[in-house]
């Protein structure tokens, strides 16, 4: 497992395998306010990504990875502000 | 709620009907460039706008609905009345969903259900139109390809590129990661990427009901590696995957289109804005507001002048004199200034009018009845709140015209009529007032059914209806009473509810008559004030309230000694230069406790009625005034003895009453 939960950040590290979307949906689902961590990541599924596109979480730390830095979260992060923050309160 | 969701939901509204008049032009002429540019537009700034807060369902709507229409704008999909009654059902519910936001601030629970579904079926139809509208040689659709060359962070480094570009749209199937792929493994090894965007193929479903390994993605690329290092990439996905090597003139064309799209974003926003819910002036009428002000000042002071010549005590008739030629002054431009306000608060029935082709294809629709509906007149202009008034009005009658006026094709046909019922409405200016018309050739209004049903219903006593002439007989339809809105009558062709049209004319100050011939259809006329009139009353006081009497009625006020008040059976009169006038006290007539009697006599208005001069008691006077007066509206309209409301300069609503209906 490539994806751990630590207090309210989920981190991703390594190889993001496809079997990495399932908790990590859920754990987005269960709190939507939760924030992603992705310095340490070095490849993602595209199945976790499009779990992180659906859900658009907050994210932390630029990756690591120059193609994920590149190409890949800047279509995370490319949020407006507003819809940026759901339901934190 | 804050500002800009405030200013979401007006620019929202104005372009909810742009789309939808476009969407009806185009129906109606599938070939129409404009009005398809014109919608395309609209649906895209909505969207964009609604990108800027949490109101995703609904962008899953819009962002299918842009797409459909980009791909009738591109040919790419055909238009028929099916897909604009689809597209019309997304543009209808943001409509409602918009509604919803401003009462609540949000999106309703099931507005995620909602949005998910109107995408897809708006998807099916861009999926279903390609099928049919596309054979292999159609020209390709480049257009992603400029945007993401548009979205390239660096220009230059692209038109540095000496090699060609290739451009890679690749949309993995759903079930893409059973089979091992991983398409982000794949981007990963394309050589030189240059440009990426990632985006789903479907609107993403609501959270709950995400399927992780269901893949939904879609991946376009610009690459400077040459084509055949992409496409040895891609070479175990090649049904999933489209792959073009870009020209050159296309990287440039995309390179000026980048800003260039901004500015059309811009052009759109000052085409589009402040249409329907603003009050929208021109910029004439506001300099000459303006000047008038100006004049007001140079009248003023010259009161001011006046005013120390008083205290300086100067010939007393060299004031007279010049406190009368400063009145006439200050009078004049009021009055002028009161034009001049009217003629800012004008606007034209098209704001208004615009609302109806959509609303006829509706009440036509479900009714099976095949109309074509017309309209002239858009430009003519009165005060806003006749024209907002007259939407529900107008309304009514229309649905009328369709529902009872319109017989059946076969029907038509037989009577020699063209198959579809012409239904026309029309506005035009006639002195100060605007007339109004509704006019179409369906089967016109039986008088003989209407004289029976009013004879049923005691409208009008029989010997009274055998008298009246056939175009006075098929006026009734607009009597209290004749019909509710709650049956359905067929007898008259017409008359449901009528008279709440009538009424709702006559609140407004205008009048309504309809012409009918059998057989031949029916016009429905309403005549309106182009304005609010200035109404001039007199304030007087009852108890500790303020109403308002029209100066128009009133003789004079006097001051009646107690002793001259008699009593007259069960009432009471009072002698006034030798004549004996009916008193009536206005605290009665109001039904208010009587205030406790003044010892020497009593305040007295007199004012003339249909059978001579009356006094009204009050408790005093106060000045005379020009208001604003607005008809009653709302749970009050239907209040006795009150013609309408004034706002006073302090804030307060102030009464008007209608003395002889109070009295009759």
């Amino acid at each position: 497992m490539s994806v751990r939960l630590d207090g309210t950040i989920i981190v991703l590290e390594g190889i993001c395998r496809v079997d990495d979307a399932e908790p990590l949906l859920r754990w987005l689902q269960a709190d939507p306010g939760r924030i992603i961590d992705l310095s340490d990541a070095e490849h993602l599924h595209a199945a976790v990504l499009q779990v992180l596109m659906a859900l658009k979480p907050g994210l932390r730390g630029a990756a690591k990875d120059a193609f994920l830095r590149d190409w890949i979260t800047p279509a995370l992060s490319d949020r407006k502000p507003v819809s940026m923050a759901p339901q934190t309160g | 709620m804050d500002d800009l969701l405030q200013h979401f939901i007006v620019e929202a509204r104005e372009l909810i009907q742009q789309a939808t008049d476009d969407l009806l032009a185009l129906e109606r002429d599938p070939k129409a460039v404009a009005p398809m540019d014109s919608a395309f537009r609209a649906v895209h700034t909505l969207k964009g706008s609604v990108g800027l807060f949490d109101l995703a369902p609904m962008g899953f709507a819009l962002h299918a609905a842009e797409d459909l229409l980009g791909a009738l704008k591109e040919g790419r999909a055909r238009i028929d009345a099916n897909v604009v009654d689809t597209l019309l059902e997304c543009i209808g519910q943001t409509e409602r969903w918009v509604g919803e936001i401003e009462r609540t601030g949000q999106l309703p629970p099931d507005a995620a259900e909602e949005g998910y579904r109107l995408a897809r079926v708006l998807r099916s139809q861009v999926d279903e139109g390609v099928a049919r509208a596309t054979p292999a040689d159609t020209p390709i659709d480049l257009g992603w390809v400029e945007d993401l060359m548009a979205q390239n962070p660096d220009p230059a480094a692209m038109k540095a590129q000496t090699k060609p570009l290739v451009a890679i749209r690749y949309t993995p199937r759903a079930d893409c990661f059973f089979a091992g792929d991983d398409p982000v493994a794949l981007l990963r090894s394309v050589p030189d990427l240059v440009s990426v965007r990632l985006s789903s193929r479907d609107p993403w479903p609501p959270t709950t009901e995400i399927d992780p390994f269901a893949c939904n993605l879609r991946i376009e690329a610009l690459s400077g590696g040459g084509l055949d290092a992409v496409k040895a990439v891609f070479r175990f996905v090649p049904d999933q995957v489209t792959i073009h090597e870009v020209a050159r003139s296309v990287a440039d064309h995309a390179d000026a289109a980048g800003p260039g799209s901004g500015a059309e974003s811009t052009v759109t926003d000052g085409a589009g804005g402040a249409r329907a819910r603003t009050l929208r002036v021109d910029a004439a009428r506001i300099d000459h507001l303006a000047d008038l002000v100006g004049e007001m000042v140079v009248a003023k002071n010259a009161l001011a002048h006046l005013a120390g010549q008083v205290r300086d005590r100067l010939d007393r008739k060299d004031l007279a004199q010049g406190l009368l030629v400063s009145q006439a002054a200050i009078d004049r431009i009021v009055a002028e200034l009161h034009r001049a306000v009217m003629d800012v608060r004008m606007m034209p029935m098209r704001d208004i009018f615009r609302r109806f082709p959509r609303a006829v294809r509706d009440i036509a629709g479900p009714l099976a009845k095949a109309v074509d509906f017309s309209m002239e007149g858009e430009d003519v202009e009165a005060d806003k709140s006749i024209v907002e008034g007259l939407f529900e009005p107008l309304l009514h009658v229309l649905r009328n015209a369709i529902g009872h006026g319109a017989e059946p094709e076969q029907l038509r046909l037989e009577a020699g009529k063209p198959a579809r019922t012409r239904v026309m409405l029309r506005a035009r200016r006639e002195g100060d007032r605007v007339l109004i018309e509704v006019q179409d050739d369906g089967r016109g209004i039986d008088p003989a059914a209407i004289r029976q049903v009013a004879c049923e219903r005691g409208i009008a006593p029989a010997d009274e209806l055998e008298r009246m002439s056939d175009a006075e007989i098929v006026n009734l339809i607009f009597a209290p009473g004749f019909s509710t809105a709650s049956e359905v009558t067929d007898l008259s062709g017409r008359g449901v509810g009528m008279d709440a049209v009538h009424s709702a004319v006559e609140r407004l100050g205008g009048q309504v008559t309809v012409q009918s011939l059998q057989g031949h259809g029916t016009t429905i006329r309403l005549s309106l004030p182009l304005t609010i009139v200035m109404a001039r009353v007199m304030a007087v006081r009852v108890g500790h309230e303020l109403y308002g009497i029209p100066l128009d009625g009133v003789i004079e006020t006097a001051f009646v000694p107690a002793s001259r008040v008699v009593p007259v059976q069960e009432a009471e009169a009072f002698v006034l230069r030798d004549r004996t006038l009916p008193l009536v006290r206005l605290s009665d007539l109001l039904e208010i406790p009587r205030p406790a009697e003044p010892p020497l006599g009593m305040k007295v208005v007199v004012m003339a009625l249909d059978d001579g001069p009356v006094g009204i008691s009050v408790d005093a006077f106060a000045e005379r005034m020009d208001v604003l007066m607005r008809p009653m509206s709302g749970i009050l309209a239907g209040m006795p003895g009150v013609m309408g409301t004034a706002l006073l300069g302090d804030g307060s609503v102030l009464m008007i009453l209608d003395i002889p209906e109070l009295i009759g």
